[in-house]
Order: structure tokens, then sequence, then C-alpha cells
């Protein structure tokens, strides 16, 4: 009893040792030679342990970002704080997030091999960071004592059937967009792809494709991700910074306090560019252990499911129409900065716009506006993107896990999250 | 031991599925390497040998001691692998 007490705690309770076996095992499958079974297995357990410290990084900067803006529109609630965290988070329930993660992927390869839905969903960043706001969400309705493995199960059964669905459900527009049936899109942005595609069909005009019109070489940089979160959140920093200072206000004078020697504007600045490295570090964190589970999992996947579909990250879908996707972020930046103000001046919500989901969810729904309404369809795709990540934030981090991780889901949740999670939370209130 | 990197502007998911091609290239052409897979702001401050990415992204790239190959489509085996010939 004393053996299985102990490996409770320190395997299946420590989270990163529990991906570490994972990916270990997955190594051992792929019969990869000892050198890369032991760098893999290390660089998984290490991967997993720098998300916490990133999301430490980036909570520091929203920390700024947050009071910041509640004076900018004069709201005086404080209600950014008094939740887990991510790092305490992932200490607590990593685990059940692991488990889920390699069990919701065998059942959407066990529905791939006996139904006509082919797809196995290869983005793991994604299926990491669905699982974790997922799990989230039901941490806030059933407490922090929610049984372990009820957890699981309900995560994996919720999470195999959306990575075997969601592919299903895009997979006639991807048929227009590649030209072939070869790759189905696996990512979070399927919502809005849908939603661009259908406002592309009622308002637009697919003769004006996007990819007749030739768009500046200027816009290059959108390119590379960390140009572009530091680059928005330091002009959305600075602003801030510029109206705080012109304020005369206790709290605007105390936000200034923080910054001491240092000027006020240098000093947000400065912020600005810590939140984009916070993301740089969570995303190197999930690289480097989703770069060693993915190859396994497709591994699997290819020996079992003959005829399978590998369901992608959304930038498959770039090439075959790149203006779309620029277009798509226009649309986007003009949404999520109309929705900061609306959202800040009446419901008193600092609505924290990050570039990586607005611009690969716009480029998603960009590219399928596109296919259905050119050109119109594609600001349309885009803007409709800044909608539903805008409201879906907000209803997210006050109403479904303000508790839990509404840093994370402030930075890392995604359109299909906002549709899908009032229905996990019902869901969590009847099973739980 | 050669060192690529393949290259996509998050550096998570379609760099990964592009690296997982070009091992299978690798393997099949009895080649030993070791590729990674990063974002682009990473790949440039890295030394590598051989960097495999888009057109778009090459752009970026071009200015290290690293060979830059472009690739059109990442999930075509046969395009990485034709690529991947003129520099092995």
């Amino acid at each position: 009893m004393d053996v299985i007490v102990w490996i409770a705690t320190n395997v299946f309770g420590t989270p990163a040792i529990l991906l570490g076996f994972i990916v270990l095992i997955g190594l051992l499958l792929q019969k990869k030679n000892v050198s890369q079974v032991i760098s893999g297995t290390f660089k998984a357990i290490i991967g997993f342990l720098i998300i916490g410290a990133g999301a430490q990084v980036i909570i520091s900067a929203l920390n700024l970002f947050e009071p910041m803006w509640k004076e900018v529109f004069g709201i005086t609630d404080k209600s950014f704080s008094g939740f887990i965290g991510q790092e305490a988070f992932n200490n607590r329930f990593g685990s059940a997030v692991t488990l889920a993660m390699a069990l919701g992927f065998l059942l959407n390869v066990a529905l791939a091999r006996f139904t006509r839905f082919k797809y196995i969903y290869l983005t793991g960043h994604m299926m990491f960071w669905t699982t974790t706001i997922f799990a989230g969400i039901i941490i806030q309705s059933a407490g922090t004592d929610a049984p372990f493995w009820k957890l699981v199960l309900f995560l994996s059964l919720f999470m195999g059937l959306y990575w075997t669905l969601q592919p299903a459900l895009t997979q006639p527009l991807m048929r227009r967009i590649t030209g072939n049936d070869q790759i189905a899109l696996g990512h979070t942005s399927a919502s809005v792809a849908l939603l661009g595609a259908g406002l592309g069909k009622l308002f637009g005009n697919r003769e004006n494709d996007s990819e007749k019109i030739k768009l500046p070489s200027g816009l290059e940089f959108l390119r590379d991700s960390n140009v572009i979160t530091a680059l928005s959140m330091g002009v959305l920093f600075l602003v801030g910074a510029i109206m705080v200072s012109t304020k005369g206000t206790p709290g605007a004078q105390e936000l200034i306090a923080a910054a001491g020697e240092q000027n006020f504007l240098v000093y947000s600045i400065v912020q600005a560019l810590t939140f984009a490295g916070g993301i740089a570090i969570v995303l190197m964190g999930v690289r480097m252990f989703i770069g060693e589970l993915v190859p396994a999992f497709r591994g699997i996947a290819t020996k079992i499911v003959p005829g399978a579909k590998p369901a992608l990250d959304v930038p498959v879908v770039f090439p075959y129409a790149p203006n779309a996707v620029t277009l798509g972020f226009l649309g986007t930046l003009v949404g999520a900065l109309l929705w900061l103000l609306v959202l800040g001046q009446t419901i008193g919500y600092v609505f924290v716009p990050t570039m990586i989901v607005l611009f690969f969810h716009s480029a998603a729904a960009g590219v399928f506006g596109n296919t259905t309404g050119g050109v119109r369809g594609a600001l349309l795709g885009g803007f409709a993107t800044a909608t539903v990540v805008a409201f879906g934030q907000f209803a997210m981090v006050r109403m479904l896990l303000p508790d839990t991780i509404p840093d994370t889901a402030m930075w890392a949740a995604d359109s299909d999250m906002f549709i899908l999670g009032p229905i996990v939370k019902l869901l969590a209130e009847l099973l739980f | 031991m050669k060192k690529i990197l393949a290259v996509c502007g998050l550096g998570q998911g379609t760099s990964l599925i592009l690296k997982m091609n070009i091992e299978q290239v690798l393997s099949e052409e009895g080649v030993q390497a070791e590729v990674e897979h990063v974002d682009v702001s990473a790949a440039s401050s890295m030394t590598a040998d051989l960097i495999v990415t888009s057109r778009e992204l090459a752009q970026n790239l071009q200015n290290g001691e690293a060979r830059v190959v472009t690739v059109q489509n990442f999930f075509d085996v046969n395009e990485i692998r034709s690529a991947l010939n003129e520099h092995l």
C-alpha cells in the first residue's frame, strides 16, 4: 500500500515527472537511441517546469497593465488578484492535465481508426493549453478537491471528441482552400474560421479574391510573433502610461511611484517588453516538451490508423492565401482597439489583446473568409475574431475561471475555448 | 554532427511537423544530423549548418552563417527531400 501511495504522490502527483515518463515511453516505442531517449526525457521535464517561470513573468507585467488601464477608464474594483495562478495550478492539477492529454489523444486515435473521421490532432501546444483551460473551468466549478480520476476521465473524453470532430467540421472548407484532402486544420481557431467563412458568404464577394491585390512588403514583421507582441503591447502600455501620467489622481500617483527612479514611460515600455519576454519563455517551455511528445504521438497514430489525415497547426493555411492573413489581422486590430475602449468604458473590463491569439486566429478567419467572400470576407473574419476573443476573454476571466487561472486565460485562451467553455462549465456543474 | 533548424513564426506546431519530415528524409538518406524546431527570432541567434524555413521567413535569416533553404509546403516530404539534397 505504501508503494502505491508513494507512486501516487511522486509520479502521478508530480506532473513534471509524470510527463517525463510519458515522453520516455513514447521515445522507447519509437526505438530511439539511448542518447535521444535521455535528452528527450530531460528536455520534456525541464520544458514543463519553464512554463511556470514564464507565467510569473507575464503576471508581473500584467500587474501594471491592468491597474494602469483601470485608472485610465476610472474603474475602481480590483479583480486581478486572489487566483491560483498557472505555476501553482500546474503543480496541483498538471498531472491530471497531462494524463488527460495522453488519454484524450488515444481516444482521438481510436475514433479515427473506427469511425469515418480520420483526423489525428497533432497541434500539441494547443492540446496542452485547451486541456489546461478546461481543467481550470472544472476546478472553478467543482472546487480544488475535485476527484483526480473523475477530472482525468471527463477531460480525456471531452478533449478526444473535440480533437476528432473539430477537424471534421472545418474539412469541407479546408478542401476548398488547399485544393486536396491531404491535411486538416487542428487548431482552436476553428470557430472563428467557420464564422469568417459564414460572414464571407453573407456579406462578401468571392470574386474579389484577396490574392489578386498587392500588399506592401512593409508588413513582413508580422511573421515574427515576438515582434508583433512587443510592438502592440508596447503601444498599449505607452498610451496607457501617457494617459495615467496626465492624471493627478492618487491611483495614478501610486502607479507612477512604482517606477521608482525610472521614468514612468520607460518603465511601462520595459514592462511591455517583459510581457513579450514572458510569453517567449512559456513558448520555449511548451516547445521543449511538445517537441518530444508529438513525434511519439504521431508514431503511435500512423501505425494504428491507416489513411489518417494529420490535423495541423493553423499556419498550414497561410501559404494558400497570404494576403488574406494580413487582411484578417488588419480586421482584428481594428476590432481589438474598438473592444478595448468599449469594454473598458461600459462594463469596466480591461481587455488584454494578446497578439499571438489575435494574429493566428484572425489569420485563420481571414483565409476562410476569403474563400467564401474575398477581401471583404477576410476583413470581416478578422473583425469577428477580435469580437469573439474580447467578449470571450471577459466571460472567461470574470465568470468561468476567476479563481483558478484567469492570468493564463488572458493571453493563452482561444476562440474555440470561449465557445466551448460555457459547455464545459455546465457539464462540470452537472457531473462533479 | 550537422545541425539543422526547422523554423516557423511561432516555433511550435508547424516547425515541429517540418522537423519530423526533415528527420524522415534524413533517415531515408542515411544522413546523421541533429534537427531542432524554433521560432524565427531564436533561429537568428543560433548557430547551425542549415536552416529550413518558408520563403517569407527566409529574408529574416539570410544574415547568419547558416545556409538557408526554403520549402513551400512543409508537409511535402518530396519537396523537402529535393531541397535538402542540394545541401547534404
